[in-house]
């Protein structure tokens, strides 16, 4: 069973309305699945947020997930978006702490990711990356030796190719 | 003109049908209870928040409109829940008020503040917090159609106390409010579903139709007994079920699952095609989900897609509302006889008869059929939880719609006696009689005075066995019998308490019952009948835990 897990990534629009987020979690607990990550944002319509989340689940977790989903008075719509048919994008902040030892390495990491500086101290600057998920952390890992000293991703956002 | 959140909230529910509210006032709803004669809705109070929603619930499942209940901020709202859940597992369309904090203490523990919506979340079908009174009039419109449409459930509307002292124009409302929520749409798709079911359901050599809740929940009764007189299709149903059909011949094979009958097990288990409706398959209905039905194709109708293929692996489903559906499966059910299965069925029915293998529940059982011979065709049974429920259910035969009511998803111990406060005063031209243990009756036992003060006329059957019986059983056939915490008091004068709650009571043994089941009848008003019932008066056939339906432990209910 273990190796039918995999990622599922399930696209929501919702009524922009306070405690929403809250009915929609309490359907993925209940059903004892964890929430590997989760974006939240109005979308055009201010009245209409898209919620996108990714879970590590077996195979039973899109059915029993969209129709408990569907059952929320506030739920408009919910889609598990597929690789090959969707675009799918996450972003990291990295903070690192910058000394003499590293600063040519870290000038060089900057040019080759292309990554955007947001912040520079004269100790401590801060880079965004924004790829797919595997782009994402090859940049982190190449950084972590240095000198990362904190993170934050915003997890996947995703949208199908096709409307 | 100018009118308080209070009088546009009444305003608004009376629009909608709403004649009468079962509740408690607090200080944070008395906005409300202050202008509710003005409205014309009545208000029924009640001596504990608990029986508020359950007589509300019992409304609403006597009635089919929507039960409303009330209750004040903080313990007055955290009271209701087990009323809400009981509702919320058996879809009844309910709606519950709540007082709540001034906007501007909310979040801040203020006196009588529980966040009410957030404890009823997963136990409402939806809730709203009205922040703003011109969305008063709007909110109350959009809960009811909730609480009533596709499967209907309880929705609580938590009301701060600003809310209701402000004053807005009742026909302004903020832009925005939710669409109409879509009834289930009969399409294409549907259509060509049903009919491949009905070719298998017509194919079929050996048919049974499972009935749920949920025939009741879309009044689908009549569309059910034409389905099953025109293609001569036997039934059982779920605890939910009973009571959505009734048919004089012995289609009706009875209740199934855990505490079903051994006929209803036994042809379920042969059965070759299983056609649900507004079933959810439940572990109550088919103990070892891989042992149910072996033989069978399984199809099933249900308005409610997660009730499909929830507990079971259907072979084919449509998605409906089951009285749309029964309809269109009318015109196109083959007329068919049968004779090989009904004689066969026949043969099992007699071959139980025979081995006594379906007792008949004992004196207890015994009892609950004089009752029913003596009260009107039209009478309401409501049941509480325990022996008296089983012996309940296979004891009265149903012979009108909605004609019994039990709290079959939660099995709320004490739901009785609220619940026929309710159903009584919803249901004006029938008898309600209620069947309770006497464990259950304690628990809401404070509503006799409920019942003396408005001179509700409700019957009540209690069953004193001086003990949590189901519990006893159990602990009989799984626990060595050892009656651990289950024993009860026999020191108790149940009539007394009656009597000194203003209600007539006698008390009789369940040997020999005649007298006081005759007083019980002829009673105007209310009336309690305390029945002594031998503690070792169970029900069999019973299912052990972990066993099939068809793997029964026998015995004779004494
Ligand atoms: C509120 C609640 N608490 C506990 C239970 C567990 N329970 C199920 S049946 C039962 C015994 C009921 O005893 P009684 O009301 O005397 O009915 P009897 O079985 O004796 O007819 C108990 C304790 C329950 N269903 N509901
Ligand atoms: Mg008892």
């Amino acid at each position: 069973m273990k190796n039918e897990v995999k990622e599922h990534v399930i696209s929501m629009l919702v009524n922009n309305r306070p405690g929403v987020l809250a009915r929609v979690a309490g359907v993925f607990g209940r059903l004892g699945y964890n929430i590997e990550s989760l974006c939240v944002a109005e979308t055009i319509s201010p009245k209409v947020s898209r919620i996108t989340s990714v879970s590590k689940a077996d195979p039973a977790f899109t059915e029993k997930v969209k129709k408990q989903l569907n059952r929320l008075v506030d739920v408009i719509s919910v889609a598990e978006l597929e690789d090959g048919t969707s675009a799918k994008r996450e972003m990291m902040l990295i903070g690192i702490t910058i000394d003499e030892k590293n600063r040519p390495e870290l000038s060089r990491a900057i040019a080759m990711f292309g990554c955007t500086v947001i912040s520079m101290q004269e100790s401590y600057c801060i880079l965004q990356v924004a790829g797919n998920k595997g782009d994402v952390e090859t940049v982190l890992n190449f950084l972590k030796p240095l000198g990362v000293k904190d993170i934050a991703r915003t997890g996947a956002v995703a949208l199908e190719s096709e409307s | 003109m100018e009118k308080t959140g209070a009088e546009i909230l009444l305003n608004t529910l009376s629009k909608e049908g709403v004649s009468e509210i079962f509740g408690y006032p607090g200080a944070s709803t008395l906005a409300i209870h202050d202008c509710m004669n003005e409205t014309g809705i009545k208000h029924l109070l009640v001596r504990h928040e608990q029986a508020a929603a359950h007589a509300a619930d019992g409304y609403a499942r006597a009635t089919g409109k929507v039960g409303v209940c009330i209750a004040t901020s903080g313990p007055g709202a955290t009271n209701l829940v087990t009323g809400i859940a009981t509702a919320y597992m058996d879809s009844t369309p309910m709606i519950a008020l709540t007082g709540q904090v001034t906007t501007g203490l909310l979040g801040s523990d203020a006196f009588q503040e529980t966040d009410i919506i957030g404890i009823t979340m997963p136990i409402t079908k939806h809730s709203f917090l009205v922040q703003d009174v011109r969305d008063m009039a709007s909110t109350v419109r959009e809960a009811m159609n909730i609480a009533t449409s596709g499967r209907p459930g309880p929705v609580l509307i938590d009301l701060p106390r600003d809310v209701l002292a402000a004053r807005s124009n009742d026909d302004e409302e903020v832009a925005g409010g939710f669409p109409e929520q879509q009834e289930a749409h009969f399409g294409e798709e549907e259509r060509r579903r049903l009919k491949q079911i009905v070719r298998l359901l017509n194919e079929s050599e050996r048919p049974v139709l499972l009935v749920g809740g949920g025939v009741k929940l879309s009044r689908a009764f009549t569309e059910l007994a034409d389905v099953i007189q025109k293609g001569n299709i036997p039934f059982v149903t779920t605890m939910m079920g009973i009571g959505s059909v009734y048919t004089p011949n012995g289609f009706n094979l009875g209740l199934i699952g855990t505490h079903g009958t051994d006929l209803a097990n036994r042809i379920v288990h042969q059965s070759d095609f299983i056609l649900a409706v507004g079933a959810r398959f439940s572990d109550r209905t088919t103990s070892v989900i891989e042992e149910f039905a072996p033989l069978a194709t399984i199809a099933q109708i249900d308005v409610d897609p997660t009730s499909i293929g929830k507990n079971i692996k259907t072979d084919i489903s449509v998605v409906s509302d089951i009285r749309v559906a029964l309809q269109e499966l009318l015109g196109l059910v083959n007329e068919k006889k049968r004779e090989d299965w009904i004689a066969r069925i026949d043969r099992e029915r007699e071959r139980i008869a025979k081995e006594g293998s379906d007792d008949g529940c004992g004196p207890a059982g015994e009892c609950i059929r004089m009752v029913q011979e003596c009260m009107p065709e039209k009478t309401i049974a409501v049941t509480d939880v325990g022996l008296n429920q089983i012996w309940a259910i296979r004891s009265w035969k149903v012979k009108i719609p909605r004609g019994l009511i039990t709290p079959g998803g939660l099995g709320t111990m004490g739901f009785s006696v609220p619940a026929s406060m309710g159903a009584r005063i919803g249901a004006i031209d029938h008898e309600v009689v209620v069947f309770t243990g006497d464990g259950g009756f304690f628990m809401n036992i404070q509503e006799l005075a409920t019942i003396g003060f408005y001179n509700i006329p409700v019957k009540i059957v209690v069953f004193n066995n001086g003990n949590l019986g189901m519990i006893r059983q159990i602990q009989h056939h799984f626990y060595s019998s050892r009656y651990r915490d289950s024993r009860l008091s026999d020191l108790v004068n149940i009539t007394e308490i009656a009597k000194g709650f203003g209600i007539p009571s006698e008390k009789v043994s369940a040997d020999d019952p005649r007298k006081g089941i005759e007083k019980l009848c002829s009673s105007e008003g209310p009336f309690l009948l305390e029945v002594v019932v031998d503690e070792d008066n169970y029900v069999y056939p019973i299912i052990p835990p972990g066993k099939s339906n068809v793997e029964m432990i026998y015995g004779r209910s004494e």
